[in-house]
């Protein structure tokens, strides 16, 4: 374990864990737009941002992004210092002028007092902050369907060629894990549609409800060893399937 | 433009067989054909075994490599910080006139293409225009008519 200070309390954190880790634990809030727990830290948002010192550094203190900046003994954190939040003021400022219309940016810059930029919006703004997660949980899921495309004002994230995307399942992941919501799909129980790409969903066989696409069936079944019956049904029917097993075999106990 | 694409395999078997090869490759096609066809992108996914998505994300975030045929001269306008105190904007505009076309486009006839690109690391002869791999310093206007039918 290792000690550290976090807003004054004293704290174990574990070793090679980062910063935010240890701060959300002790139910600190900190925006954090571009961190998940199912990918690798990426640092783009800087939304993080939490000051650092320690007792020897002589009143020397720096800016680090907690989500990247892994535990060290005798770090003193503050997440909350007037610069800290004049930091995040000045980012979220930035944000509300690339994405003016983000639900999410709004209401996390009005929780910093911010209602309007104090820079030029950007014309044709998306929602997309660039956060990368999308990218980071295809890439993770093993598909790398889509990625960030161009650089400086025009980059975006889209499929190859801006076409449909060959490699795409249509899991969804990257329009879940979206914090501002920006990737659109359609779905109406036999189809969904995303990236431009259509996938014919599959139907349990109990209940009539719609699992998976078939896509994702077939990569699953293929890749991750999977056997195909595991597929045709769906999540509650297996649910159901296992509790009468249980009963069965508590059942049995009875008996024995 | 006619071209040859058989030569593919064979630019992109020059390097080793592996991801970190990518850019690379990318340069020598891009070099060959003048712009990055994408059935070169695909073969070059295909054979490095890289995902379809980040040869192209590599192939657009390099403003060397172009993904529609450029023209045999490649005029690069620099509008960086220095280039563009000095006058950038009017050279731009004036290559603009002369040759009937936007940065990113190129003339029918195939022979130029523009660009705006942010330093080419020789701000002390700003304003700086490169055709192909020549660098012109010190830029005027009365230069560019010139220019265009040399370089
Ligand atoms: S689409 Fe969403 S997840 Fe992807 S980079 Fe943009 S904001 Fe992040
Ligand atoms: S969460 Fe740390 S930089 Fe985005
Ligand atoms: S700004 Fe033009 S060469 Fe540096």
């Amino acid at each position: 374990m290792v000690n550290i200070t976090i807003n004054g309390k004293l704290v174990q954190a574990y070793e090679g864990e980062m910063l935010l880790a240890a701060i959300r634990r002790e139910n600190i809030d900190i925006p954090a737009l571009c961190h998940h727990e199912a990918v690798e830290p990426y640092g783009a948002c800087r939304l993080c941002m939490v000051e650092i010192t320690k007792n020897e550094w002589d009143g020397w203190k720096n800016h680090v992004t907690s989500c990247l900046y892994p535990v060290e003994e005798g770090l003193i954190v503050n997440t909350h210092t007037p610069t800290v939040i004049e930091l995040r003021k000045t980012i979220l400022d930035l944000f509300l002028a690339s994405s003016p219309h983000s639900t999410v940016i709004k209401k996390l810059a009005a929780e910093y007092g911010i209602t309007r930029t104090s820079y030029e919006e950007v014309p044709d703004s998306t929602d997309c902050i660039l956060c990368g997660l999308c990218t980071r949980i295809c890439d993770k899921m093993g598909f790398s369907a889509i990625s960030a495309v161009g650089r400086g004002h025009g980059k975006e994230i889209a499929p190859p060629l801006k076409e449909p995307p060959p490699d795409c399942v249509g899991c969804l992941s990257c329009a879940y894990i979206c914090p501002t919501h920006y990737i659109q799909f359609t779905d109406n129980g036999k189809e969904r549609t995303i990236w431009g790409k259509k996938f014919k969903l599959l139907r349990c066989e109990k209940t009539g409800l719609p699992t998976i696409t078939e896509e994702f069936a077939a990569y699953l079944i293929k890749h991750r060893e999977i056997p195909e019956d595991y597929f045709k049904i769906n999540d509650l029917s297996h649910r159901r399937e296992l509790a009468l097993k249980m009963g069965q075999i508590t059942q049995w106990g009875r008996e024995a | 433009m006619k071209q040859d694409f058989t030569t593919i395999p064979s630019i992109i078997a020059r390097h080793p067989r592996k991801a970190s090869s990518l850019i690379m490759i990318l340069q020598d096609i891009q070099k060959e054909f003048n712009y990055l066809p994408e059935e070169a992108m695909r073969k070059t996914a295909e054979t490095l075994e890289v995902p379809m998505s980040k040869v192209y994300s590599v192939a657009t975030f390099y403003n060397a490599f172009s993904l529609v045929p450029r023209g045999e001269k490649l005029i690069r306008v620099c509008v960086g910080t220095a280039c563009h105190i000095r006058g950038s904007k009017v050279i731009r505009e004036q290559f603009e006139n002369e040759l009937k076309i936007k940065p990113g486009e190129t003339t029918p006839d195939m022979k130029y293409s523009l660009e705006v690109v942010g330093c080419v690391g020789a701000c002390a002869m700003a304003p700086v225009v490169m055709i192909n791999d020549k660098y012109f310093g010190s830029v005027k206007t009365s230069r560019i008519k010139q220019l265009v039918g040399k370089g």
